[in-house]
C-alpha cells in the first residue's frame, strides 16, 4: 500500500532538520518521564508508551499521536500543557528539548527507526455508516487496480457449483445438479444457481444452522452445566427458513418475550453454582452480544479497565445492567467490590435512550439499541462475518475486533448500507456477496501475513465437520438419524441438528461453551487418526456403501416401542394383535444407564411366563405351533436396579421379524435430500462418485485403478474413504 | 493454526503463542502420569484415616469418621487405610499430602470440580481452558513423534447429562486442536486405536492407504502447491505412520507378560496403569488414568460407601503399587511423576467445607439403620489427598494435616489447585507464570501467574 505523503512542519530548529531515531532519542524521553504510569505492566487509561507498537495503539483517549502532525497529537498537546490534564501529573514535567525531539519524531512520520515508513495514523471506525457512491462491485474493481493487481479469471463452472452448494446447502451437488448447471448455456445462470439454492429454505437453514450454532453457543446437549439454558435449535431452524430480517432476529435474541422466542443466548452458560463476578449471566450476555453482534471484546473489561482496548469495567458492567435482574450494578474488580455502581448504559453513549427500570423494558431497550440504524456497527459486524464465512477471510480481520482497520472501508460500508437498506435481509446479503465477481475468483492459499494483507480472492477454505459428513451423507444416500426418547419413529436429519461425535469432533466442531466466530481449519494427526481409524466415519461410509450397491437391509420396524423407561417409571403396559405372527421377539436395548451390567429387567406375559432380561438383549419366542393371537404383557425395570449408581434407561421392543440390533426404532424415510433410485452398475457408480466428489469426471488412469473397487460393498467403502481424504474432495478451492 | 495466522500471531497476537516465562527451570521429570480417582475419593476412607466405627444399627451418622481400620506403611509415621495394602509397601517412594483444598465453587457439581481440577480455572470461562495434558503437550511436545503427547485412558465421553460438561475440559481448549486428547475409552482395546479397525484388516488398510496416494497424485491438486492441502497430507501420512510405527505396539496389551499383565488386571483402571506403564516406557509425555467419572458410580457413592470404598481400593492398590515397582524396576520412576488425586474428598456430614457448607445432595439419616447408610456419601472440599511418587517428589514425606475430629478440617499446609499444579508443572520444567496470548491477552497456566511450587514436595 502507499504512504501518505508526511508533511514536515518545521517546528523545531534543533531537531527538525535531522531525522530522530526512536530508539536512540524517542525512547529514552518516554521511559525517564512516562513509563512510572505507562510502561511495563502499567498502562494507566490503556496506554502503554514501552514500545513502538504500543504507541501506535493509544490508549482509551485515543490515538496519540498523529503521524506528521505534532501539533494536533496528543502526545505533545498533554505534555507542553495546551491539553489539560497536563502530563506527566506529577514529577518534573518534560523540558523543551524533549518536547521538541517528539515533535520533530512525529513530524517526520514517527517511524520506527529513522529510515523506516512513515507510522499510519492509527484506524478509528465510525459508528454510523457512510454509504458511497460508488456500488460494491465498481469499488472493488477500483480496489484492483489501486493495487496493481490484474482482474484475474473467474473460475470454471464445477468450481464455481462446488462453492455455491458447500456454502448455500452445506453438501456437494449430484451428478445431475451438477450437469444442469454446467451444461446451461445461459449468460445469467451463475446467478440463477445462486438464487434457486437460496430458495431452498431447508436445504439453506441445514447448512447455515451450524454458523449460528457456534456464534450463538447453541447446543441441543447442554446437559446440566447450561443451567436454565435452553437449546434453541427449533428456533433458529424456523427463523433461517423464514429469512426474518436479522434486525428482527437480533430482537428476538436480545428481548425474547414469547415462550416461542429463543431462551438460550441471553442466559449463557452457566454450570452450578457460584460464577466469577465477570462471569454472571448477565455479564455473560453482555459479553456475547457485544462480540457476536458488534465485533467488540468485553472480555477483558468485564474484570478491569482493559489494557487493550478503549472499553471499560463500567462499560462491560452498564451493558450487562440491561440484562440483569437489577437494574443497577455494583461493579466488580477482579473479584472485588468497588463500591461503585452503575446502571444501564450503551456501549455508544449517543445511542443511549432512557429506558424503563424494569428487566423487560431494559431488553426492549438494548435490543433497540443494537438494531437502531443509527448503529453501523451492527450491520458492519454481520457482514464481515457472511464475507469471512463465503472468502475465507474477513474484510477486518479478526471478525471479533471491528475496530481493526478493514482493507476496503469503502466496500464494508457500501455492503453493510446495502444490508440495512434490503430491510437486514440476510438471504440478500449472502446473494449479494456471492455475485460480485471477486466470489469467483480463483482461490488462494491464505498465507498471507495480515500486517500488509491484500485481497486477491477468497482463499482454499477446508470443509467443515458438517459440510464433510453432510456430502458423504449427499453422495451415498445414507443420512443420519437422530432418535428422540419417546415412542416416536427416528428421523433422518443433518449433521447441524446432531450431537457432537468423535468423528465430528475430530473434524473440528467446536464445544460450544464458549462463543465460537472461525473454526479451525488445521489438520492435525490426531483428527487424522480419527478419519483413517474411527468408527464413525467406518460406519458412515460402509452403510453408504451398502446403499449405493442396493445392498443395505432395511430394518424392520418394531410392533411395539415403550419410548426410554426410567429409574421409577411406571411399568409399561403391552397388548399386541400378533395373529399370523410365526415368532415374537422381545427386545431390550440400553439408552443410557449409568451401570447398564447392573441392570434387570423383566416382561411379565400372559401366556409366555416372566421373561427375565438385562439392559440389552432379545429373547425370542416361537409360535408355531401356539393359538395366541394376543401379546399380553408388562414390561418392568426391575426394582433392584432402582439405585443411583445404576440409574437405569432401556427401552422395550416387541418385533415380529428378527430384529436389527443397530436400527431397532422405526425410522421415518424422508432424508434430508431426495436421492435417485439406484442400484447402479459398476460404471455408473464410478462416474457418480467422482461427479459428485469432486466435481468432475474419472481419468482414465483413476477409472483403471478403482475399476475394482466396484466389487462389493468393502471395496466401494476403501474407495470412498480414500476419495474423501484428498484434499481435492475436503478444500473448498 | 493456520500458517496465515502464526504469521499474523506476532502482530495481532490472535493465535495463542508463547509469552515465555523468565525463569527457567531445570526439570525433575519428562513424563508426567495422573491417576484420576473421578468422583470424589473419600480421604478418610483411603489415605487420611481416622478413628475406626464399624457398622452398627443405630451409630449417628456423626459418628462415623472411617469405615475402615488404619493400617502402616513403610513409612513409620504414616498410616493409611486397609484396602491399600500394596500402595502401603510403596510409600516409602512418594509423598502423601493430605491437604489438598478443593475450589469452592458454590455447589458441588463433578465435572465442575474436575474441570477446576485439570484446567485451573473454575469454568465459566470467557476462553476455552487447555486440560493441564494439552499445557504439557504444548509447551514440551511430545517426547517420541510418533507418541502422541496427551493420552488419556478410560473415560467415556458420553456419559448422560454431564457430557457436555465433561467434554468441555477434554479439550485443548484455545491451544488448538493438535494439543488435544488422544482418548482411549478402554485400555484393553487400546491396541485397537492404534491398528487397523478389525472391520477393515491389515490388507484392506494398506491397499486403502495405497489407493489413496494414487488418487491423491493423480488428482489436479498434485501440482498446486498450499499450506492447507500439505497440512491434509502430512497428518494422514503421519497418522499412518504412527499406526505403523513401533510405538504401536506399546498400546497392544496382549503383547504383556501374562504375570505381570495379571499384576494388573483389577479391572479397567488397572490395565489402564498398566498401558501407561507400557507408553512411559515408549515416551508418552502426558497420561491420565482415570477410574471413569459416571455419575453415582466409581468414587461417586451417594449409598453404600463402605462397600463401594472397598470395591474402589480394590481396583487401585494393586495397580498403583506395580505402576511404581515396575518404572522404578526400570529406571524410569526418577524422571516420571506420578500424580493420583481427586475432585474433592467426601464426609459423612459436611457438603461443602466446615463454615461454607453447600445445599446437600444427598439425604444423610441422622442415625444408620441400614448398611447402605455406611460410607461416606457427601462431598467434602475441605480437605483431599494427593499423593505423589518419582519425578523428583520428595519420598517418604507426609504433607499437611487434618483435624482427628469432625470436621476433620485441614490445619496445617492447605494445598490449593494453583500451588500444587504449580509443584507439578515445575517439576515438567515449566515455570507457574508462563502464558499463552489469545485475544490479544495472556492466559497462565496457573490462575493467574500466582501458582507457587511448595518446595518441600520436592527433593
Amino acid at each position: 500500500m502507499k504512504l501518505a505523503p508526511v508533511v514536515i512542519l518545521i517546528t523545531s530548529i534543533v531537531y527538525a532538520q535531522q531525522p530522530v531515531d526512536f530508539q536512540q532519542q524517542v525512547h529514552p524521553v518516554l521511559a525517564a518521564k512516562c513509563f512510572a504510569c505507562h510502561g511495563g505492566d502499567k498502562r494507566s487509561g490503556g496506554l502503554s508508551l514501552s514500545s513502538y507498537q504500543y504507541i501506535l495503539e493509544g490508549g482509551r483517549s485515543g490515538a496519540v499521536l498523529i503521524p506528521g502532525t505534532s501539533s494536533d497529537s496528543l502526545l505533545i498537546r498533554r505534555t507542553n500543557g495546551t491539553l489539560k490534564p497536563v502530563m506527566p501529573p506529577v514529577g518534573p514535567p518534560l523540558t523543551a528539548a524533549e518536547i521538541s525531539i517528539l515533535e520533530a519524531w512525529i513530524n517526520q512520520g514517527a517511524r520506527p527507526v529513522h529510515d523506516g515508513p512513515a507510522a499510519k495514523p492509527r484506524w478509528v471506525p465510525e459508528l454510523k455508516l457512510h454509504k458511497p457512491d460508488q456500488t460494491a462491485e465498481q469499488i472493488l474493481r477500483s480496489y484492483f487496480s489501486r493495487n496493481k493487481l490484474e482482474n484475474p479469471q473467474v473460475v470454471s463452472d464445477r468450481i464455481f457449483a462446488r462453492r455455491v452448494y458447500l456454502d448455500l446447502w452445506g453438501f456437494l451437488p449430484s451428478p445431475e445438479q451438477l450437469r444442469e448447471f454446467t451444461t446451461d448455456r445461459g449468460s445469467d445462470k451463475r446467478q440463477r444457481l445462486v438464487r434457486q439454492l437460496l430458495s431452498h429454505s431447508e436445504n439453506y437453514a441445514g447448512h447455515w444452522m451450524t454458523f449460528w450454532n457456534d456464534l450463538l453457543r447453541n447446543e441441543d446437549a447442554f446437559g446440566i452445566y447450561g443451567g436454565d439454558r435452553q437449546s434453541i435449535s427449533n428456533w433458529l431452524e424456523g427463523v433461517l427458513k423464514e429469512n426474518l430480517p436479522y434486525d428482527e432476529f437480533l430482537k428476538k435474541l436480545l428481548n425474547p418475550t414469547s415462550k416461542e422466542d429463543p431462551n438460550g443466548f441471553i442466559v449463557g452458560v452457566n454450570w452450578r453454582g457460584d460464577s466469577s463476578a465477570a462471569q454472571m449471566p448477565w455479564i455473560q450476555a453482555a459479553q456475547n452480544s457485544a462480540q457476536v453482534f458488534m465485533g467488540i471484546n468485553l472480555k477483558c473489561n468485564s474484570c478491569h479497565d482493559s489494557f487493550i482496548s478503549r472499553w471499560t469495567l463500567k462499560d462491560a458492567y452498564g451493558l450487562a445492567a440491561f440484562f440483569s435482574p437489577e437494574s443497577k450494578l455494583e461493579l466488580v474488580r477482579c473479584d472485588a467490590a468497588t463500591g461503585n455502581f452503575t446502571g444501564p448504559g450503551f456501549l455508544y453513549p449517543e445511542l443511549n435512550k432512557p429506558t424503563g427500570d424494569s428487566l423487560p423494558d431494559r431488553h426492549a431497550a438494548v435490543a433497540e439499541m443494537f438494531t437502531t440504524k443509527e448503529n453501523g456497527r451492527t450491520p458492519r459486524t454481520i457482514v464481515n462475518r457472511i464475507w469471512a464465512q463465503l472468502m475465507g477471510r474477513g474484510i477486518v480481520e479478526t471478525v471479533d475486533d471491528m475496530d481493526n482497520e478493514p482493507w476496503s472501508p469503502e466496500l464494508l460500508d457500501r455492503l453493510s448500507s446495502d444490508f440495512v437498506d434490503s430491510g437486514y435481509d440476510l438471504k440478500k446479503l449472502i446473494e449479494t456477496i456471492m455475485l460480485l465477481p471477486t466470489y469467483q475468483l480463483p482461490s488462494q492459499d491464505g498465507s498471507q501475513a495480515s500486517g500488509d494483507y491484500v485481497f486477491r480472492g477468497p482463499e482454499i477454505r477446508r470443509m467443515t465437520a458438517e459440510q464433510f459428513i453432510d456430502s458423504l451423507s449427499a453422495i451415498t444416500g445414507e443420512w443420519p438419524i437422530i432418535v428422540p426418547r419417546t415412542a416416536q419413529p427416528a428421523r433422518h436429519v443433518r449433521e447441524s441438528r446432531r450431537n457432537s461425535s468423535p468423528l465430528s469432533r475430530a473434524l473440528g466442531r467446536p464445544n460450544r461453551d464458549q462463543v465460537i466466530t472461525s473454526r479451525s481449519s488445521e489438520a492435525t494427526t490426531l483428527q487424522m487418526l480419527e478419519l483413517v481409524n474411527g468408527q464413525d466415519l467406518y460406519q458412515l461410509i460402509y452403510r453408504g456403501s451398502q446403499k449405493l450397491m442396493g445392498q443395505d437391509q432395511p430394518a424392520p420396524a418394531p410392533l411395539f416401542d415403550s419410548g426410554v423407561v426410567n429409574r421409577g417409571s411406571k411399568p409399561v403396559q403391552i397388548d399386541l394383535d400378533i395373529s399370523g405372527a410365526t415368532r415374537l421377539y422381545l427386545v431390550v436395548a440400553d439408552f443410557g444407564s449409568y451401570a447398564p451390567e447392573l441392570v434387570k429387567t423383566a416382561w411379565k406375559t400372559q401366556d409366555f411366563g416372566t421373561i427375565e432380561q438385562g439392559a440389552t438383549g432379545t429373547y425370542e419366542i416361537d409360535l408355531k405351533n401356539s393359538k395366541v393371537t394376543r401379546f399380553q404383557a408388562t414390561a418392568i425395570i426391575d426394582r433392584i436396579s432402582d439405585r443411583s449408581d445404576i440409574t437405569p434407561q432401556v427401552r422395550f421392543f416387541v418385533f415380529r421379524e428378527k430384529p436389527n440390533p443397530q436400527r431397532l426404532v422405526s425410522v421415518l424415510p424422508q432424508t434430508p435430500v431426495p436421492f435417485p433410485q439406484g442400484p447402479f452398475t459398476k460404471d455408473q457408480l464410478i462416474t457418480r462418485i467422482f461427479q459428485q466428489a469432486l466435481g468432475r469426471d474419472a481419468t482414465d488412469a483413476e477409472k483403471k485403478l478403482v475399476g475394482d473397487h466396484t466389487k462389493n460393498p468393502e471395496a466401494l467403502a476403501d474407495f470412498l474413504w480414500a476419495i474423501s481424504m484428498t484434499p481435492e474432495f475436503q478444500l473448498i478451492i | 493454526m493456520n500458517r496465515r495466522e502464526f504469521l499474523a500471531s506476532s502482530l495481532a497476537a490472535t493465535a495463542p503463542s508463547l509469552l515465555a516465562s523468565e525463569k527457567k527451570i531445570q526439570p525433575t521429570a519428562d513424563t508426567l502420569i495422573v491417576l484420576w480417582m473421578a468422583g470424589g475419593m473419600a480421604q478418610t476412607e483411603t489415605f487420611d484415616p481416622k478413628r475406626y466405627t464399624p457398622f452398627a444399627a443405630g451409630t449417628p451418622s456423626a459418628d462415623v469418621l472411617s469405615t475402615f481400620r488404619p493400617i502402616d506403611t513403610a513409612v513409620d509415621p504414616i498410616k493409611i487405610s486397609e484396602g491399600l495394602e500394596n500402595v502401603a509397601k510403596v510409600m516409602d517412594r512418594g509423598t502423601l499430602i493430605r491437604s489438598y483444598q478443593a475450589g469452592d465453587l458454590g455447589f458441588i457439581l463433578h465435572s465442575r470440580h474436575q474441570y477446576h481440577w485439570h484446567t485451573g480455572y473454575a469454568p465459566p470461562q470467557t476462553v476455552a481452558m487447555p486440560h493441564i495434558g494439552a499445557v504439557i503437550s504444548k509447551t514440551l511436545g511430545p517426547r517420541n513423534p510418533d507418541m502422541p503427547a496427551f493420552i488419556d485412558i478410560g473415560q467415556d465421553m458420553e456419559i448422560g447429562a454431564e457430557s457436555a460438561a465433561v467434554k468441555a475440559f477434554h479439550t485443548s481448549g484455545f491451544l488448538g486442536a493438535e494439543h488435544g486428547p488422544f482418548m482411549i475409552v478402554n485400555p484393553a482395546d487400546a491396541a485397537a486405536s492404534v491398528r487397523p479397525l478389525k472391520e477393515l484388516g491389515n490388507s484392506r488398510f494398506q491397499s486403502r492407504r495405497e489407493l489413496w496416494r494414487q488418487l491423491t497424485k493423480n488428482s489436479e491438486l498434485a501440482q498446486a502447491d498450499g499450506f492447507q492441502k500439505e497440512s491434509i497430507l502430512r497428518s494422514i501420512e503421519s497418522a499412518h505412520r504412527l499406526l505403523d510405527s513401533p510405538s504401536a505396539r506399546a498400546f497392544d496389551l496382549s503383547l504383556e507378560p501374562r504375570e505381570s499383565y495379571e499384576k494388573y488386571n483389577t479391572g479397567r483402571f488397572g490395565l489402564g496403569c498398566l498401558l501407561a506403564r507400557r507408553l512411559t516406557e515408549a515416551g508418552a509425555r502426558f497420561i491420565e488414568v482415570t477410574t471413569e467419572y459416571v455419575p453415582f458410580r466409581n468414587w461417586d457413592s451417594h449409598e453404600s460407601g463402605h462397600e463401594r470404598a472397598a470395591a474402589m481400593k480394590k481396583q487401585i492398590d494393586l495397580p498403583i503399587a506395580q505402576l511404581v515397582r515396575d518404572l522404578e524396576e526400570r529406571g524410569l520412576l526418577d524422571r516420571t511423576l506420578i500424580v493420583l488425586a481427586s475432585e474433592f474428598g467426601r464426609d459423612m456430614v459436611t457438603e461443602g467445607k466446615p463454615g461454607n457448607e453447600v445445599k446437600d445432595q444427598v439425604d444423610v439419616p441422622e442415625v444408620m439403620t441400614e448398611m447402605k447408610h455406611y460410607g461416606m456419601h457427601r462431598h467434602f472440599t475441605e480437605a483431599g489427598a494427593v499423593l505423589m511418587f518419582g519425578g523428583g517428589a520428595r519420598k517418604g514425606l507426609l504433607y499437611g494435616k487434618t483435624a482427628e475430629e469432625r470436621p476433620c478440617k485441614t490445619i496445617e499446609n492447605p494445598v490449593s489447585i494453583e500451588n500444587l499444579h504449580a509443584t507439578i508443572y515445575h517439576a515438567m520444567g515449566i515455570p507457574a507464570d508462563t502464558a499463552y496470548i489469545t485475544e490479544k491477552r495472556p492466559v497462565y497456566v496457573t490462575r493467574d501467574g500466582l501458582g507457587k511450587p511448595i518446595p518441600e514436595l520436592m527433593s
